[in-house]
């Protein structure tokens, strides 16, 4: 019988987690206070966060020890297995061994709660009492609300309107688990009600549900804020991930020749890679991939780009050339990939040529998922397709160059509150093709008087 | 406003968000502001960057483009004082 999954046992999860930060080829630079324009001190972050998580976040030791009660609630579902993905290997057809880390056992069904346990046990002996946070469709929410539960802590979640609508079943995870999930905007805070006077039927935005957070945590000196993704503190915990992996791959006297992960802020992916960029850093030979998600042409009608002959619109539509899979407008390159707020630690990677990024429609991230459910049987969350798109393409390449390789991937979380996503992809509701000429007239007609960026 | 029926027709799955948003949500997301990441999301489909770029002088595109994102502790930084602000206003 073949081995699947390689199993830790309790007393083998580690009990330190990794700081890449002393590791850095480079130094990063400290963000800078825009009021003063020096870097910004612990202090200026003490009414947001509990000053020992603050203290992690700047922290310049490589390894810090997991709390002995963080621990007690980490086994509840860690260490997570290493599995090996035979049935998708054998679908895919190619000189490949692929690794997985399944994140998606834990209650909530990702890997949020690897951080969501700690930071609600740091505020905990900070002696705070409730924690604000802001959610879209609620995979951070619900983590939180777990782990507040478990520490004793109110939970106050700002959810963005347009998710609150659309994924109940997250907010009621949160109102099982004792939290509050708040509608944004709402008439909790001052700038919840300023949004609501403008309009009333505001569908709420990240950016709207994040200043409610914030004023909710800094009005009240026993309440503190906190963050999923993103913030060094965040990725530190996530690292449990690829320790472990480490220890498992050890235990079946394996290494990885690519490790990837699905980036959006950054966070399971770096939990996975960090412990094996830094063997990268220390001379070992391996690939680290972040896959994006960002949208590419399809070839089914030979896209074309649009420009206009005169501002005033009244030209035809002029095709200016046909776009290929690797086709990025060039204000893509200037501008667009800037705003996907990824962790300042996996930007620095990927500027120091450590880390490689690599982006995936919509489609094509879809597809992926759906063979890996039709094979393997999990079904994944919609963002962890991205990395199962990437894991994909290195398969076709390995078979490509005719190499073997060891695939590691991080299986970030299920997606068993998320099949709207799935049944939108398969009845065609997500925009999968560039439009026709007539819809785009209608879509240009219908956009006069919207905001001007 | 022209009518909303195609621009609520067409929807992609929000990468910020985790669901699946219209892309009249996008055009006003940032309440005065289209989301950032409405040229690297919608482009291949629909010609957004050239829409966007039509109603506004170059000068002005090339500002809206390059404004750089603040790093997030900044941005925490910065609502936490204006949050402060509003609560000293009562």
């Amino acid at each position: 019988m073949e081995q699947v999954k390689v199993i830790l046992a309790d007393n083998e999860i580690p009990r330190q987690w990794y700081n890449i930060l002393p590791d850095m080829p480079t130094p990063m630079h400290p963000p800078l206070h825009p009021g003063t324009g020096k870097p910004v001190e612990p202090q200026d972050l003490a009414a947001v966060f509990p000053m020992n998580l603050i203290e992690q976040e700047v922290s310049t030791q490589s390894w810090i020890d997991i709390p002995e009660a963080v621990l007690e609630k980490y086994l509840l579902w860690r260490p997570t297995p290493l599995c090996r993905a035979r049935n998708f290997e054998k679908l895919l057809d190619a000189p490949v061994k692929i690794y997985y880390k399944n994140e998606g056992v834990s209650a909530p069904g990702s890997h949020k709660p690897n951080t969501a346990i700690p930071q609600a046990y740091y505020n905990k002996v900070f002696g705070i009492r409730r924690i604000s946070t802001e959610t879209g469709a609620g995979q951070w929410g619900s983590a939180l609300s777990m782990a507040c539960r478990m520490f004793g802590l109110q939970c106050r979640v700002f959810m963005v309107r347009i998710s609150y609508d659309q994924k109940p079943y997250r907010r009621m995870m949160m109102s099982t688990w004792g939290a509050e999930c708040i509608p944004s905007p709402s008439d909790f805070t001052r700038a919840g009600r300023r949004i609501l006077s403008d309009d009333p039927e505001s569908p709420g935005s990240l950016g709207i549900a994040i200043s409610e957070a914030i004023e909710d945590a800094v009005g009240d000196e026993k309440a503190r804020y906190s963050l999923g993704s993103v913030l060094n503190h965040v990725l530190l915990h996530q690292t449990i991930i690829g320790l472990e992996a480490h220890r498992q791959f050890e235990k079946i006297g394996e290494y990885p020749d690519v490790v990837m992960g699905c980036a959006g802020g950054g966070s399971n992916f770096a939990g996975l890679s960090l412990p094996f960029v830094r063997d990268k850093i220390h001379g070992r030979e391996v690939s680290i991939i972040a896959a994006e998600p960002a949208s590419c042409p399809t070839l089914t009608r030979g896209p074309f780009a649009y420009d206009f002959g005169d501002t005033a619109m009244t030209t035809p539509l002029l095709p200016m050339h046909t776009l290929g899979h690797g086709f990025i407008p060039a204000s893509i390159h200037a501008g667009g990939l800037r705003y996907h707020g990824m962790a300042p630690i996996v930007s620095h990677l990927v500027k120091e040529g450590i880390v490689q990024a690599q982006a995936y429609d919509q489609i094509e991230t879809f597809t992926a998922g759906l063979k890996w459910a039709q094979s393997e049987g999990f079904i994944p969350a919609p963002e962890t397709n991205h990395v199962i798109a990437a894991v994909v393409r290195e398969a076709e390449l390995a078979r490509q160059e005719g190499t073997e390789k060891v695939i590691l991937f991080n299986w970030s979380g299920h997606g068993i509150i998320d099949l709207p996503a799935y049944d939108a992809f398969l009845s065609g509701k997500l925009t999968q093709h560039a439009l026709t000429d007539e819809e785009i007239r209608e879509a240009l007609k219908s956009i006069e008087g919207y905001p001007k960026p | 406003m022209g009518t909303d029926g195609i621009l609520e027709r067409l929807c992609l799955r929000c990468p910020r968000l985790g669901g699946e948003v219209p892309l009249v949500y996008c055009l006003k997301e940032g309440g005065d502001l289209p989301c950032r990441r409405i040229v690297i999301c919608w482009q291949p489909y629909f010609p957004v960057e050239a829409c966007l770029k039509a109603r506004l002088s170059p000068r002005q595109w090339e500002e809206y483009l390059n404004d750089q994102p603040k790093e997030k502790i900044v941005t925490l930084v910065e609502l936490a004082e204006e949050a402060g602000k509003r609560l000293e206003q009562d």
